[in-house]
């Protein structure tokens, strides 16, 4: 595979993910392809004005910003394996009297391009962000939970899959955690299984 | 609706951005939201994974306005990359698609589209020109870049080798380039007032 040809299709988003990850690798040593898809990203983006425009929801514009909002006030990021094995340490020493359901998660193995986000405002209104989740499967659905130390969970928001904001319910607590179940669609009030991922507040 | 950085380029707004200037992010929104949600829902054909997708890129823009290097490209080309990649993976995660068939790619009947001068000018420049390509070509293009598919899935799907299928794609792009390069063709924002 020359990786000179694969310029106009890396510009369409037209490469599998190992294609596009060697792709990358060759852009960071070719001046060339680096100025032949600055040249072609333009035109593909072009495309983007080919297609009909029906206006977004109102929503999206305020959801857009109230997620920013929160987001730049306080990023707490929260990535890959070592800060959720942090994580856990501090639900065990903040929530005791959750832990045995909390504790046992260490079921975060899909690979390292799943990474979680908690942002948290200075109000204590936090965003939950994650990529690289699959989809619930059917019938189920995420739920997030906000646990204040000492306290049980408290049902803080549900989602699909991959997000890039969920809002979550209720403000966050110093020294809380914030973990994320696969419950029964629509929802649980108390976890029914256990945490795919603990995250401390760090505030 | 707070339009007081009407003046400003797309890039000084990255900017702002890059410091926190939620305005800023809300401008960029008011320029590109509405491009940005029409080929999201194109690819996607639902409005709930659209609305997802734009709301990703946008923040991925205010997350990385800092790296942003108008030396690399124009503003609106890095937003609507960002809202395209994100719809593009939210279509290949969606494995019922694998089941539909290529004309995924045309474009879905839109009813009650009520659009700005500018946006009805951009459309049917990008369409008439896509209209002068060779048919191989602009199929190569619409199915990638509208339908999601990757060169691969192209290739078995059309019964292409593989080769054929890039060199449409290199040959379909590089064309519009030279058509959309032609005077009186510009894409971007062009501040009203």
């Amino acid at each position: 595979m020359d990786p000179h040809d694969l310029t106009a299709a890396y510009a369409l988003d037209a490469l599998g993910p190992d294609e596009a990850e060697a792709y990358e690798r060759h852009l960071g040593q070719c001046e060339e392809c680096r100025e032949e898809l600055a040249e072609l990203n333009e035109t593909a983006a072009a495309l983007a004005f080919g297609t009909a425009a029906p206006a977004p929801p109102e929503r999206l514009r305020a959801s857009i910003l109230d997620a920013a909002a929160a987001e730049r006030s306080n990023v707490v990021p929260l990535l890959r394996r070592r800060w959720v094995a942090r994580g856990l340490a501090v639900a065990a020493a903040a929530a005791a009297c959750i832990i045995v359901g909390l504790a046992v998660s260490q079921s975060q193995s899909s690979g390292p391009q799943l990474s979680w986000q908690l942002s948290v405002g200075p109000t204590g209104k936090a965003t939950l962000s994650v990529s690289g989740l699959a989809a619930a499967p059917h019938g189920k659905t995420y739920e997030a939970w906000l646990i204040p130390a000492g306290h049980s969970p408290r049902p803080a928001g549900l989602f699909s899959g991959s997000t890039s904001g969920v809002r979550l319910h209720g403000t966050v607590p110093p020294h809380g955690v914030v973990a994320v179940t696969v419950e029964p669609a629509g929802g649980s009030s108390h976890p029914t299984t256990r945490p795919i991922v603990t995250m401390p507040i760090q505030t | 609706m707070n339009r007081q950085l009407a003046h400003l380029s797309d890039e000084a707004l990255v900017a702002l951005a890059a410091r926190s200037e939620q305005s800023a992010l809300a401008e960029l929104y008011d320029r590109y939201g509405r491009t940005a949600y029409g080929l999201a829902l194109r690819v996607l054909r639902d409005q709930t994974l659209a609305e997802d997708a734009v709301q990703e890129a946008f923040l991925t823009v205010w997350r990385t306005a800092s790296r942003f290097m108008p030396e690399r490209g124009k503003a609106s080309t890095w937003i609507l990359t960002l809202v395209h990649r994100r719809a593009v993976d939210a279509v290949r995660r969606e494995q019922r698609r694998r089941a539909d068939s290529l004309d995924l790619a045309a474009e879905p009947a839109v009813e009650g589209v009520e659009e700005d001068a500018f946006l009805r000018l951009q459309r049917e420049r990008v369409q008439t020109a896509l209209r002068r390509l060779p048919d191989a070509q602009r199929e190569a293009l619409e199915l990638a870049y509208y339908g999601g598919f990757s060169q691969s899935e192209l290739a078995e799907r059309l019964g292409q080798p593989l080769g054929t299928i890039k060199s449409r794609m290199f040959g379909g792009l590089s064309r519009m380039r030279e058509l959309l390069g032609e005077p009186g063709t510009e894409t971007s924002w062009t501040p009203t007032t």
